[in-house]
């Protein structure tokens, strides 16, 4: 058997690591998609008081430190049973759109978008944020970091500060919303749907107007029939911030919907010998492999599974495009996951507009943003829906409010089993018998797991980051055949 | 935003010339050696008395920083700077806490092109982006170095060999602010810190 090994993946926060197994013949007999886990995180926190961890665990990850932050905060005041007064749940939210706004706009401009600005077999070398640059115009360079500058804006002015935000605490924030900060965040916000806008028309021309493109997107490749999970609100519209997770099958029908605390009903977690992380699948449905179908318990948690699984957008531009996002790819639920892209536009354009929808509310500048937790802790689940997957946080403590025990399930640990079917699928389609595998057909598997916008890193920086992309072919006695390395 | 001036980056007109950046994360073993080499630089150089770091930003000096970003992030934080020095744990052959002095482009990651693990893009083409933009940015990136030995493991506490390296590296850090190496000479100012 000859073994390919893609190690570790571009643009993939951590370091990841493909194993393609080749048959006999040429073509792939299997594919493993390896995470390191970084150890100890609960042992870490065991004894420490639950109200440091929204600062804690805000330190667990460098891309997505809000999203922490917020978790942890809402598992505090569950733990304490205090209910925040409703201007500390706005300004959280607040806060968490201008995040989303951000890292979408980072995903999409820098991650995602590449493989169809510049094409999915551009060299390496321009397929990056600066090769979209170069060819779409330095313009739009500049609104990308004013967009990311203004993300950055929102979350210090409600978190204090411009990274690991600080504010949020059990019983709400520490922090009122001044009128001159209000008014700066909605000026910024307005910003920000014009440019959410501009992102959708970008995507139009590239992408959809490129009918080779809206075949990449369509075609059977990069598609998986599974279920979808999302945070929704009251009318079953979208929510990053608060609501139950709504369930669809992969035909779109409801299977139902969980409230944070009923997690442990509804989401099981599957355990490999070939790899330290876990795969989270549906409890009700069950395990029955790495497979498609309304018999798999595998879900998917993102832009897109959190399309299939509303009933729409919260905000009217946002539902604008939602409805088009169906319309044009033939009604829900959508399965090709290349669409995730376009997905993740609908999002921001929505994170804009809720930024000032919560900008414009009259009690977002009230003094009252906290309640004093007067019960004895116990245990608390706190949800968000992070940009990457459904964040999980679950604390146990003792009556005096120290750790006893902590359980997070992350966003992308969700799409853990998805993406490693999707590599595999991608795997195959690509890579075949005397078929001469080449920088751009290691990028059309990479395209597979790129849509998920897989991150395993924990905010580790240690010079010198990701090692270019090697692939390996071994013979069936291991020895190297070939190497490739796109740097 | 108020009491400072915002150029149209945003980034500030009047800071000090240059900022040395802790990377890393503080909770994750040996990670975490970038912010403490950056307590150190911070209590030598108040030591020092008229080097420390102008808060206030009155236009010389020295700023610090201790962060777990990378990419466009970390680019964003370097506008406004002529010379940055960037304090990080390394990964590679070598013993513990042994300690390099390099430019940035002397690293594999900054020369091949590739988007690395800053989920956006390396640093070296976040600089490249930013000063196409037009924004002011350091004209000379140095890595100091300390070479690490446990990266995968929650802990506030360093390896001892990449602790005991901590004077020392501050101590490079030091050497490279006082030597003004990296800094164009229109900039050579009044140098505050002479003598260190």
């Amino acid at each position: 058997m000859t073994r390919l090994t893609i190690d570790p993946i571009t643009r993939l926060e951590g370091h990841g690591k493909i194993e393609i197994f080749l048959d006999d013949d040429g073509n792939v007999a299997n594919t493993y998609f390896q995470i390191p886990e970084l150890r100890g995180f609960e042992r870490f926190c065991v004894g420490r008081p639950v109200e440091e961890m929204p600062l804690l665990t805000n330190r667990i990850c460098g891309v997505c430190p809000e999203a922490h932050h917020m978790a942890a905060a809402k598992a505090a005041d569950a733990v304490y049973g205090v209910e925040p007064p409703p201007a500390a749940k706005k300004l959280r939210e607040l806060l968490y759109s201008g995040f989303y706004f951000t890292d979408h706009t980072t995903h999409f401009y820098a991650l995602g978008g590449p493989d169809f600005v510049m094409g999915p077999d551009a060299p390496v070398a321009e397929r990056n944020i600066l090769g979209v640059i170069h060819k779409v115009g330095l313009e739009i360079g500049g609104k990308v970091i004013q967009a990311r500058q203004y993300g950055h804006r929102i979350v210090e002015l409600i978190g204090g500060r411009k990274v690991h935000p600080c504010t949020s605490i059990p019983g709400g924030v520490t922090k009122a919303l001044k009128e001159h900060e209000r008014a700066e965040i909605e000026k910024m916000g307005r910003w920000a749907i014009e440019f959410a806008q501009f992102s959708l028309k970008l995507f139009d021309d590239i992408v959809l107007g490129n009918p080779a493109y809206v075949d990449l997107i369509l075609g059977d490749v990069y598609a998986h029939r599974t279920y979808s999970i999302g945070l929704v609100d009251a009318n079953n519209k979208i929510n990053f911030y608060d609501g139950r997770v709504s369930v669809v099958d992969p035909d779109g029908a409801r299977l139902g919907f969980y409230t944070p605390a009923e997690y442990t009903e509804w989401i099981s977690e599957r355990v490999e010998p070939w790899t330290y992380l876990k795969f989270p699948y549906l409890k009700k449905i069950g395990w029955k492999g790495f497979v498609d179908g309304k018999e798999s318990g595998v879900y998917t948690s993102t832009p897109l599974s959190r399309l299939n699984a509303s009933d729409g957008m919260a905000t009217p531009l946002a539902q604008e495009a939602y409805e088009r996002f169906f319309s044009v790819l033939g009604g829900k639920p959508v399965h090709q996951r290349l669409a995730t892209h376009w997905a993740r536009l609908v999002e921001l354009l929505y994170a804009a507009e809720r930024i000032v929808e919560l900008a414009t509310d009259p009690e977002i500048t009230s003094p009252k943003v906290h309640a004093v937790p007067t019960a004895t802790p116990t245990e608390g689940i706190g949800v968000v829906e992070a940009p990457r997957g459904l964040l999980t946080h679950h604390y146990v403590t003792d009556e005096r409010g120290l750790l006893k025990k902590v359980n997070l399930i992350v966003g992308t640990t969700n799409n853990y089993a998805a993406m490693s079917m999707s590599i595999k699928k991608a795997a195959q389609a690509f890579i075949k018998q005397g078929v001469v595998v080449t920088e751009g057909i290691l990028n059309r598997v990479e395209m597979a797991f790129r849509p998920y916008d897989p991150c395993f890193g924990c905010a580790t920086h240690a010079l010198p980051g990701e090692m270019p992309l090697v692939l390996t072919i071994r013979d069936a006695k291991g020895e190297v055949v070939r190497q490739v390395r796109n740097c | 935003m108020p009491g400072r001036a915002m150029g149209k980056l945003g980034y500030e007109t009047d800071r000090p010339d240059t900022v040395v950046v802790g990377l890393g994360n503080p909770i994750l073993g040996d990670d975490g050696v970038g912010w403490r080499v950056i307590a150190e630089v911070e209590r030598r150089l108040l030591a020092a008395g008229p080097c420390a770091a102008p808060s206030d930003g009155s236009g010389a000096g020295v700023a610090t920083a201790c962060l777990s970003l990378g990419g466009l992030s970390l680019m964003e934080h370097l506008i406004g700077y002529r010379r940055a020095i960037i304090v990080d744990a390394v990964r590679g052959p070598g013993s513990p806490g042994t300690i390099d002095v390099l430019p940035l482009e002397a690293f594999a990651e900054a020369r091949s092109g590739h988007v690395a693990s800053a989920h956006d893009a390396t640093l070296s083409a976040a600089l490249e982006l930013g000063r196409g933009l037009g924004a002011v940015l350091p004209e000379t990136v140095w890595v100091v170095g300390v070479k690490v030995e446990r990266l995968d493991e929650f802990s506030e506490a360093l390896s001892p060999a990449v602790a005991g390296a901590v004077p020392a590296a501050a101590q490079r850090v030091l050497e490279l602010l006082r030597d003004r190496q990296g800094l164009a000479p229109a900039t050579q100012l009044a140098d505050p810190c002479r003598g260190l």
